[in-house]
């Protein structure tokens, strides 16, 4: 039997194609019939017109693509030995900025994505989570709106800011914009404590034990409830391979299949189109279902984002719920949700870290308008994990841009002898309420997937 | 008000990347919350649980406010919303609605995805209704143009809508009073444009980014340093040059230059002629104020 389900409510709407045999799903298709052709729209574009452009394919995670870019832009200088030294207030405030986009994001996702799904499979009366109108759903959304002002404040707007530029940021930020900054932070981890974890930030930073999670209240207890009243501490699980692709002040980079090894080649990562459609027509494969390609790394698929951040790096918490749960849709949730929370802490540091003494600019020497021909990568953790960009330019335009996103790791279809990272995760469950919450554990974005 | 007063909101999402509706969510918790009060935001395709976009067709459920988020296309090849293309989709729904507003600059124009040239025909919605359908409406398209959409502007033609029934739109289809102005005013660098103090790079809050770093400031209808992003400020008092999202031509290109002749900028304010404002811009580079060429914090 074949059942074809619409996923709605991620960034755009998939299809999920399940293949029943006795009611266990044997095979699993997510199709992403959606393309907007970004790589195709850069082509021919002046180098520095990318900095408006790819913000726009996505409106959750903008910054990221944006930090991508502009760091794509600075490695060409880098690979012409024309290197940007960049201040370190110009690196905080990018990292902050990504950092407050990730938060934002995260909160977004638990009650925009998960809890209607994870509530509506209880007889209980959780409508205080209904969207638009239950309680929490409210306070959550006003708390986001609330945390990405700190990001506005540099970034004079969100969504589609592109105030992070070759060379630095066009902002310079004031002592009192600094101190708002963490003012708008100190709300969040208000809405951490008092509703979202019912602990204290400091004693959460210091849980290390999978028993930790009994001394987690509020709003993320009901989903830890849920979760094990519906076995989705067992059920989600894939490769149990993880990839990070860049190092934050919280994010290490490496790969990890049984054993953490800190180290990555961007060269071993290879996309596929065997399943994929393409605008031509003529070299597209029978076989196509999707705009998705498939990405693996030394011939594997690996998961990547905020799970995969918590194992590589190895953060305590969530390292004992991997031993215990895998990567089980528990601990895929409870990773994103450790990460907002470390997130926090670390991004209050960092702005405190910022001497604003520093200048936020420097400026490179050459135009990238003025470059006959140069290559460059550059990768940057984004909300769903590690996002790849690939540029190359000629006589001062982009002649080629290739971006991989983390939906294309976690989403994309498999290949002849393996299913993707969420296929393999769907296949064997037994309904389809469970593959939908299994497939929403990866954080499915329809936009960023198909680009 | 009981619910079934209240106006019926619908968002539809069509070529997008979904920025309108972040846009929206993050707008000012007490607009917000008396926006939900006083409509019903029947259907949000990432939001709302009640009813399917597919229940709307086949239930032919009507409604009062039909928002639209992205550009149209017929190609169903290359996009879909739950089996229709975004053009049947916008022309099924145009049948339902009072009102149909186009939020943000792909809904208004095609935007930045008309860009997409291997799609021919991405374009924004009021190029995108049907024959029949080109006259049911009651009252013309409201484009609310912008990359994104403020959500303010986007709150106050609702409720303008609801209250008054109608509002006045400039030749564009954008709302009059929303987009009369530039967003030059209010910008917290005016003093240092009218002046023709440059800035000198970015990263820096001293000095104009009209003459070296692109900005469309001056020509550009929008009111974004007067209802300020995220209630706390916007891309020219950060730093950044105005894009000229809320335009027509958007996306232009090399959009983080002036270009120049002579050493002064191609386009000029808005019908100021070039000759006087080479005139001015002489004059005005005569005055040597101290307190705009050094740093505003010592």
């Amino acid at each position: 039997m074949r059942t074809v389900d619409i996923v709605e409510r991620i960034e755009g709407e998939a299809k999920l194609v399940c293949t029943w045999d006795d009611k266990i799903i044997t095979n699993a298709q997510i199709e992403f019939l959606n393309f907007r052709g970004f790589e195709y729209i850069l082509e021919k574009k002046a180098p520095l017109d990318a900095l408006i452009y790819t913000p726009r394919i996505c409106g959750i995670c903008g910054q990221a693509h944006l930090k991508a870019t502009v760091e794509v832009l600075e490695n060409i200088y880098k690979n012409l030995n024309y290197e940007i030294e960049l201040t370190n207030k110009a690196k905080l405030l990018r990292e902050i900025g990504l950092n407050i986009e990730i938060i934002d994001s995260h909160i977004k996702w638990f009650y925009m994505f998960i809890m209607p799904d994870i509530t509506a499979l209880s007889s209980k009366d959780f409508s205080s989570y209904k969207p638009l109108k239950g309680e929490k759903w409210l306070k959550s959304s006003f708390i986001t709106s609330e945390i990405i002002k700190s990001l506005a404040i540099i970034g004079g707007q969100w969504p589609h800011t592109s105030y992070m530029v070759p060379g630095g940021v066009v902002s310079d930020p004031t002592l009192l914009d600094l101190t708002t900054m963490k003012n708008y932070l100190d709300s969040a981890i208000n809405f951490f404590e008092d509703d979202f974890a019912g602990v204290c930030i400091d004693d959460y930073l210091s849980f290390s034990k999978a028993e930790d999670l009994d001394k987690i209240g509020k709003d993320l207890k009901d989903f830890i409830d849920l979760c094990f009243e519906h076995g989705f501490d067992k059920i989600g699980k894939s490769y149990n391979r993880h990839l990070v692709l860049s190092s934050t002040e919280l994010f290490k980079v490496g790969k990890s299949n049984k054993r953490v090894i800190n180290r990555v080649d961007l060269e071993r990562i290879e996309e596929s189109c065997e399943y994929t459609f393409n605008i031509d027509k003529n070299k597209q494969s029978k076989e196509a279902y999707t705009w998705a390609k498939n990405v693996r790394y030394a011939d594997n698929f690996f998961e990547t984002g905020p799970l995969s951040r918590a194992v590589i790096s190895k953060r305590a918490f969530i390292s004992k719920l991997h031993e215990k749960f895998e990567d089980s849709v528990l601990t895929r949730v409870m990773a994103r949700m450790d990460e907002f929370v470390h997130l926090l802490y670390i991004t209050k540091n960092l702005i405190s870290k910022i001497d604003i003494s520093e200048e936020s600019f420097v400026k490179p020497k050459i135009s990238l308008n003025e470059i006959k021909n140069a290559e460059a990568k550059s990768v940057v953790e984004a909300s769903r994990g590690s996002l790849f960009h690939d540029i190359s330019i000629k006589d001062g335009k982009i002649s080629k841009y290739n971006v991989i996103t983390p939906t294309v790791w976690n989403l994309g279809p498999g290949n002849k002898s393996e299913p993707s990272v969420a296929q393999k995760a769907i296949i064997g469950l037994d309904s389809i309420e469970k593959a939908e919450i299994t497939l929403r554990s990866f954080d499915i974005c329809s936009v960023c997937t198909t680009h | 008000m009981k619910k079934d007063k209240k106006p019926k909101v619908l968002w539809l999402q069509a070529i997008t990347c979904n920025g309108n509706t972040h846009s929206f969510l993050s707008a000012n918790n007490n607009r917000m919350r008396l926006f939900l009060n006083s409509f019903d935001l029947i259907y949000h395709p990432s939001l709302t649980t009640d009813i399917t976009i597919k229940e709307i067709i086949e239930k032919k459920i009507n409604f009062d406010f039909l928002l639209v988020e992205g550009a149209i296309s017929s190609n169903k090849e290359f996009f879909s919303i739950s089996g229709y293309s975004p053009y049947e989709m916008l022309n099924i729904l145009v049948k339902r609605t009072k009102y149909l507003i186009a939020v943000g600059s792909c809904a208004s124009y095609g935007g930045l995805h008309a860009k997409f040239e291997q799609n021919s025909d991405i374009q924004g919605i009021g190029d995108s209704l049907s024959a029949e359908n080109l006259y049911i409406l009651k009252h013309p398209v409201v484009n609310l143009t912008g990359c994104p959409a403020h959500p303010e502007w986007i709150i106050q033609t609702l409720f303008s809508l609801k209250d008054y029934g109608k509002m006045a739109l400039d030749e564009k289809g954008r709302p009059k009073e929303l987009y009369y102005g530039l967003a030059h005013h209010g910008c917290t660098r005016n003093e240092y444009f009218e002046w023709k103090v440059e800035v000198k790079h970015f990263g820096l809050k001293e000095g104009c980014l009209f003459y070296e770093q692109g900005c469309r400031g001056p020509m550009t209808h929008s009111n974004c340093n007067k209802i300020l992003w995220n209630d706390v400020s916007t891309k020219t008092r950060a730093g950044m040059p105005c894009i000229g999202c809320t335009e027509f031509d958007f996306p232009r290109e090399n959009m983080l230059e002036t270009k120049k002749n002579i050493g002064i900028p191609n386009e000029v304010p808005l019908e100021v002629s070039k000759r006087a404002y080479l005139s001015l811009t002489g004059v005005a580079k005569t005055f040597k104020i101290g307190r705009l060429n050094k740093k505003l914090i010592d």
